[in-house]
């Protein structure tokens, strides 16, 4: 009777010892990372090409040179609703949109060694701490910041624009004449369909149609479009309650002891719901309110 | 050394197998196998089975823990057992001051701001307040409305809207007879002045009096009337009527 062997002994003694890949230190990657890493191509090297650039920080330096990252936070506001200011001199009716800031505070901040880029995260309102999660109690506790009803965060360009944490930003932080970006939900329209959520003309009344006459019609060519559906068909769905920005909107008033921001026009949402603003994008930055670090007024 | 304790007994045992195949056992026996060497991998015999006729045994009661354990040995416990295991308290810190308890209605305090400066008086409002001033405007009225411009505008007030600050009312007339409409806003500072040249002789039952857009409703043109008014009133106030501006 032949004996029978398990394991053989130098593979018994390969499981007892650490595997090699194990041995090594390899550290996690965090963030975001690409699915298809730029590979070294052997048609693609010659002296003259430019370095690809596909890193979180080469993201963030890009952004710099583009601009586009505010100096300072903006805020958190409520819509009020909509009223009208008259100019005493040429008597013009000028449309304007009310907002108000509630107990707005910087809760803590997002710094480039840490996250990969700068932002000021901002509290506004007051919520029953019985009726927040734990983590979110522990996150105030530590900042030293009562519960908020809403958190957001505000992306700025260095750490200049990093406010003090537990600092209340009232509606003086914007000045009369500036120029802000309104980032809000549209009001959700539900379930709609394709006439009113796209704008189609809908079938004929009558003329043998049966049934289908605010319906889309048909979704795609026949066996010689490849009997499909292309992606992106518009249909029906879920319309509104997404977010929009409205730019370049005129501040018309700034009442800071009661906490109001007058914008002219439009805001997109209803009544009461939240709002994002910041200095706009597409204007020069308002000057004279970046901070100077170390100082500690506002 | 194991190795080589295994392969020469089955060295020997398999040259005596060669040697004898007649005889059914071996006639030396291996000295042993690696798998006494492992543990066992068959499970051993479930030796103690329960069956309904085993006697019902009560649970062990459980252990108390020593009191006044010293701290070093609480180490030795699970968490939950530790006699100072509590939740751990998250501090609450009461809010800020609100600026929504200070100004409850914001529309409202930007709109009393506004009329603070186009309606010190409160004069106009209570003019066209047709809810609550019963000597106010009414549908049907005849008004001349006089702008910052110098240009007057006259007509039958079809409707007012009350709307705050954007309270405005509708006025129709005809300007060589052609049907004119003209909606003003009350507290527009392009208003110079507004006067009610005739009073409806009966009070309109309709809020909005679109109907007399109808040809068989229609006033046609409050020229006359107006006319009337202006030659009363200068008469009056010994003014010429051009310069006339009143309320």
């Amino acid at each position: 009777m032949p004996p029978r062997i398990l394991l053989d002994l130098p593979q018994l003694c390969r499981l007892c010892r650490p595997s090699p890949c194990l041995t090594n230190n390899i550290q996690r990657a965090f963030g975001i990372k690409s699915l298809n890493p730029p590979k070294p191509n052997r048609f693609n090297v010659s002296p003259g090409l430019p370095v690809l650039k596909s890193t979180q920080q080469d993201a963030l330096e890009r952004k710099i040179k583009a601009d586009t990252l505010p100096l300072r936070t903006g805020v958190l506001a409520i819509k009020k609703g909509m009223t009208a200011i008259f100019d005493q001199d040429s008597g013009k009716r000028t449309p304007c949109t009310v907002l108000q800031l509630d107990r707005v505070q910087v809760v803590s901040h997002k710094t480039r060694d840490k996250h990969g880029y700068f932002a000021v995260q901002v509290g506004s309102g007051w919520r029953h701490p019985r009726r927040l999660t734990k983590a979110l109690l522990g996150h105030f506790a530590v900042n030293g910041i009562s519960s908020k009803r809403h958190v957001h965060e505000f992306r700025v360009r260095d750490e200049r624009g990093l406010l003090g944490v537990g600092e209340i930003i009232n509606a003086n932080w914007f000045q009369e004449g500036q120029y802000v970006d309104a980032r809000s939900n549209t009001r959700g329209m539900g379930f709609a369909g394709v006439i009113k959520r796209h704008g189609f003309h809908g079938q004929d009344r009558s003329h043998g149609v049966s049934l289908t006459h605010r319906s889309l019609g048909s979704a795609g060519p026949s066996q010689g479009g490849g009997s499909r559906v292309y992606p992106g068909k518009k249909m029906a769905g879920n319309m509104g309650n997404i977010q929009n920005k409205l730019q370049n909107l005129k501040v018309l008033k700034v009442d800071a002891p009661n906490g109001i921001l007058v914008v002219k026009g439009s805001v997109s949402g209803p009544k009461g719901c939240l709002v994002k603003i910041q200095d706009a994008i597409k204007k020069p930055w308002p000057e004279g309110t970046l901070r100077q670090p170390g100082s500690s007024t506002v | 050394m194991v190795k080589s304790f295994f392969w020469a007994s089955s060295a020997r045992h398999s040259t005596t197998a060669a040697a004898s195949m007649a005889v059914s056992l071996p006639m030396v026996r291996p000295l042993g196998y690696l798998k006494a060497m492992t543990p066992r991998l068959v499970p051993p015999q479930i030796c103690w089975r329960r069956h309904l006729s085993t006697i019902y045994s009560q649970k062990p009661e459980r252990v108390p823990l020593p009191a006044n354990l010293p701290k070093e040995f609480y180490s030795q416990l699970p968490e939950r057992l530790r006699p100072d295991n509590e939740p751990r308290k998250i501090d609450v810190i009461p809010p800020p001051p609100s600026a929504c308890s200070v100004c409850k209605d914001p529309v409202a305090t930007v709109t009393a701001s506004q009329l603070a400066i186009l309606d010190p008086t409160g004069e106009r409002k209570a003019l066209f307040d047709y809810r609550r001033n019963p000597r106010s405007v009414k549908a049907g009225d005849i008004l001349r409305v006089t702008f910052k411009s110098g240009d007057p505008f006259s007509g039958v007030c079809l409707g007012i809207r009350l709307r705050g600050i954007d309270t405005s009312f509708l006025l129709r007339n005809q300007l060589t007879r052609v049907g004119v409409e003209m909606w003003i806003k009350v507290f527009s500072p392009n208003v110079g002045s507004v006067e009610i040249v005739q009073r409806t002789e009966k009070r309109k039952r309709r809020a909005r009096l679109y109907y007399m857009r109808k040809p068989e409703h229609d006033m046609g043109s409050v020229e006359n009337i107006v006319q009337n008014y202006l030659r009363q009133k200068s008469a009056l106030t010994g003014q010429p009527i051009s310069k006339s501006r009143g309320r």
